[in-house]
């Protein structure tokens, strides 16, 4: 696929390391610095265009919607690229895949000619029970199987290349016989799918189950690394929760250049899901990031002891929902 | 210690490798139990999955250095209840304030066990809340001649579910509807055999409180009182992606609930009138403003094909 920039193209400090058979990013483009579209924003969108990179959404708020929702998604994929980002397809239950949700899944996709799909390495459900959140599996053999069967299936349905994300977690099971970046390592090399990197994720990972996240993100394959995510989360004191809820924390920054240096550079995009500010706080929260790339110390930066602060009501992401517009 | 559980199934359980579907059966039982985590790994549900006592889930779950495996499995419980209970908060704004926050959370955690969620989307969560309020609610005081207040509650997530449903269910923003020139130009002897079309967002509710005003006051941060009892013929649609509704008359509420339903317009106006005390003296003219005002709001798509008098599709303008 041809690389593209929709905007200044990012810097590179070095080329990304790629195996011959695997190009950078799996092929897909770079799109640039792009910012989570969430429904506080719509207006200010479609009324100031702002200069954005590119938009991912969360899939399930639109898969379904006849109503505002799809149609300003509509609008808005006629200006901009947008990423489907999704957090129901329980690519790791054991209940069977559910093909009318990759059936709408991949018509949405259609519709906005999403540049990728992307998903989580989780499951969220069991026994037709779903629990909405992005629960771990354990990281073992079987499990890898599993998962890279199923991944092979939803490639074949949706006829694409499916990227799967690195979820924030709160448990290790004593029956995993790997790192999770050994997982990821092995799932996408046999499944030929994409990965998305949020590092946020990997830093609330690294301090819950005391690894260091450095050493993953040099051991996950960075040529199959098409995104990064980053966000804000909450430190509870003895472990911390992706809550989405704030500016990224300066060692989360600190590994997002790590990142970008041992990958050449991926989309990156910024998410934003509880206690939303205006969109341009938002979008200035993701330009950050070419100045951390630019190797131009930041100065806008939250330091990590301001969000250090204990809440008893913090909720792990995703909680995601539209709610009605009422006259 | 930890053990096999004599009632196991056939999964045929092990600490040391349980299966893939084990563990998660075991992790949503525990985690979705409504006594929390230790009452969740003690529930049977549990234990016929991995029998193991809260004393030894470390077997299951390792401990980190700073929380223990329990801890770190109350995060999962802890945000399976909250995040589904705030949910339901976006979505019945004005029952949480009818109630208050903590019967809100316990009525929503006690639907939550009878409706546990099992669609991909979060949209649906909601769509049984009503039904469950009504269920819940005290026996009925037979002795009562006025609607309760529990009546009033039902009511008010009744309405917000329909609003949310309209909100983002099928509507006619990309059609064609019926203006008030379309139906002028149909012959005065032919009206009373045509059908219409009503809009797909089109939903008429009959109310025994005036919800729709509490609902309002409510999510414009204002003031809102129980109100007193007052039937409400409701008329709700959408129109432009927001949803719209109005308090209508009686006899005009019946006269759109006929429509909906199929019927020709004269027999409309005649089921609508039966039993009225609407005066008829004016009946055309009260017909023309009633009809400019509700194509004006979107509420016809057109004149059906198999009207009997109007073989034709009576042209319609194409909004926007």
């Amino acid at each position: 696929m041809e690389e593209t920039f929709h905007m200044a193209p990012v810097p590179v400090d070095r080329p990304a390391e790629s195996s011959p058979l695997t190009p950078a990013r799996l092929g897909l483009p770079h799109l640039g610095f792009g910012v989570g579209l969430r429904p506080p924003h719509y207006q200010h969108i479609l009324q100031h265009a702002p200069d954005v990179d590119w938009f991912e959404i969360i899939s399930e708020n639109y898969m379904d919607s006849q109503g505002r929702p799809r149609d300003v998604l509509m609008q808005i994929a006629g200006q901009y690229p947008i990423v489907m980002h999704g957090v129901s397809m329980s690519i790791g239950s054991t209940d069977p895949l559910n093909h009318d949700y990759l059936r709408r899944l991949k018509l949405l996709a259609e519709s906005v000619q999403a540049e990728w799909v992307s998903d989580h390495l989780c499951w969220t459900g069991v026994a037709g029970r779903n629990s909405h959140d992005l629960l771990p599996v354990p990281l073992n053999e079987s499990t890898l199987q599993h998962v890279v069967e199923r991944i092979r299936i939803v490639q074949d349905v949706l006829e694409r290349p499916l990227v799967l994300e690195n979820p924030s977690t709160y448990v290790t099971f004593a029956c995993s016989s790997m790192p999770e970046w050994e997982f990821l390592t092995r799932m996408s090399e046999a499944a030929h799918c994409g990965l998305l990197l949020d590092v946020n994720n990997v830093y609330v990972s690294s301090v819950n189950h005391d690894f260091d996240p450095t050493v993953y993100l040099e051991n996950v394959p960075h040529e199959r690394i098409v995104q990064i995510h980053l966000a804000g989360h909450t430190n509870m004191g003895t472990y911390c929760i992706d809550t989405h809820d704030g500016p990224v924390i300066d060692p989360v920054w600190s590994l997002y250049r790590q990142l970008h240096e041992l990958t050449g550079g991926v989309s990156t995009l910024l998410e934003w899901d509880a206690s939303i500010p205006p969109f341009p706080v938002v979008h200035a929260e993701v330009l950050k990031a070419k100045e951390h790339i630019c190797k131009q110390r930041p100065v806008l930066s939250m330091p990590s002891s301001s969000q250090s602060r204990l809440r008893e009501d913090a909720i792990p992401q995703p909680a995601v929902m539209i709610t009605a517009e009422v006259e | 210690m930890t053990k096999l559980s004599p009632s196991s199934n056939s999964h045929s359980p092990s600490l040391n490798s349980p299966s893939l579907e084990i563990v998660q059966r075991w992790m949503m039982s525990v985690i979705t139990h409504p006594g929390g985590i230790t009452a969740g790994l003690q529930s049977d549900a549990a234990r016929n999955e991995l029998d193991v006592s809260p004393a030894h889930v470390e077997e299951v779950i390792h401990p980190s250095q700073r929380c223990t495996s329990l801890e770190r499995l109350a995060v999962y419980g802890n945000a399976y209840v909250s995040r589904l209970v705030e949910c339901l908060e976006a979505e019945f704004p004005a029952v949480r304030q009818a109630v208050g926050e903590a019967a809100f959370h316990g009525f929503a955690a006690g639907y939550l066990q009878q409706h546990p969620p099992g669609n991909y989307t979060l949209n649906t969560l909601g769509q049984h809340f009503a039904d469950y309020l009504s269920r819940s609610r005290p026996q009925i005081d037979s002795e009562a001649t006025q609607p309760q207040w529990t009546d009033f509650v039902v009511e008010l997530a009744d309405l917000e579910r329909l609003y949310a449903e309209i909100f983002d269910g099928p509507g006619e923003e990309h059609s064609s509807l019926l203006s008030a020139e379309d139906l002028r130009a149909i012959s005065p002897d032919k009206w009373s055999e045509i059908r219409l079309a009503v809009s797909q967002a089109l939903r008429l509710r009959k109310y025994r409180f005036p919800v729709h005003e509490f609902i309002t006051a409510v999510r414009q941060g204002g003031a809102a009182e129980f109100p007193r009892p007052q039937t409400t013929w409701l008329v709700v649609n959408r129109r432009d992606f927001i949803v719209r509704r109005q308090a209508s008359p009686e006899v005009q509420w019946r006269l759109l609930q006929q429509l909906q339903q199929g019927e020709t317009l004269g027999t409309a106006i005649e089921t609508a009138f039966q039993g009225s005390e609407e005066a008829t003296e004016n009946l055309a003219q009260q017909l023309n403003i009633w009809f400019r005002n509700w194509t004006a709001a979107g509420f016809f798509r057109h004149v059906l094909e198999d009207s009997s008098t109007s073989s034709r599709h009576v042209a319609t303008r194409r909004r926007n």
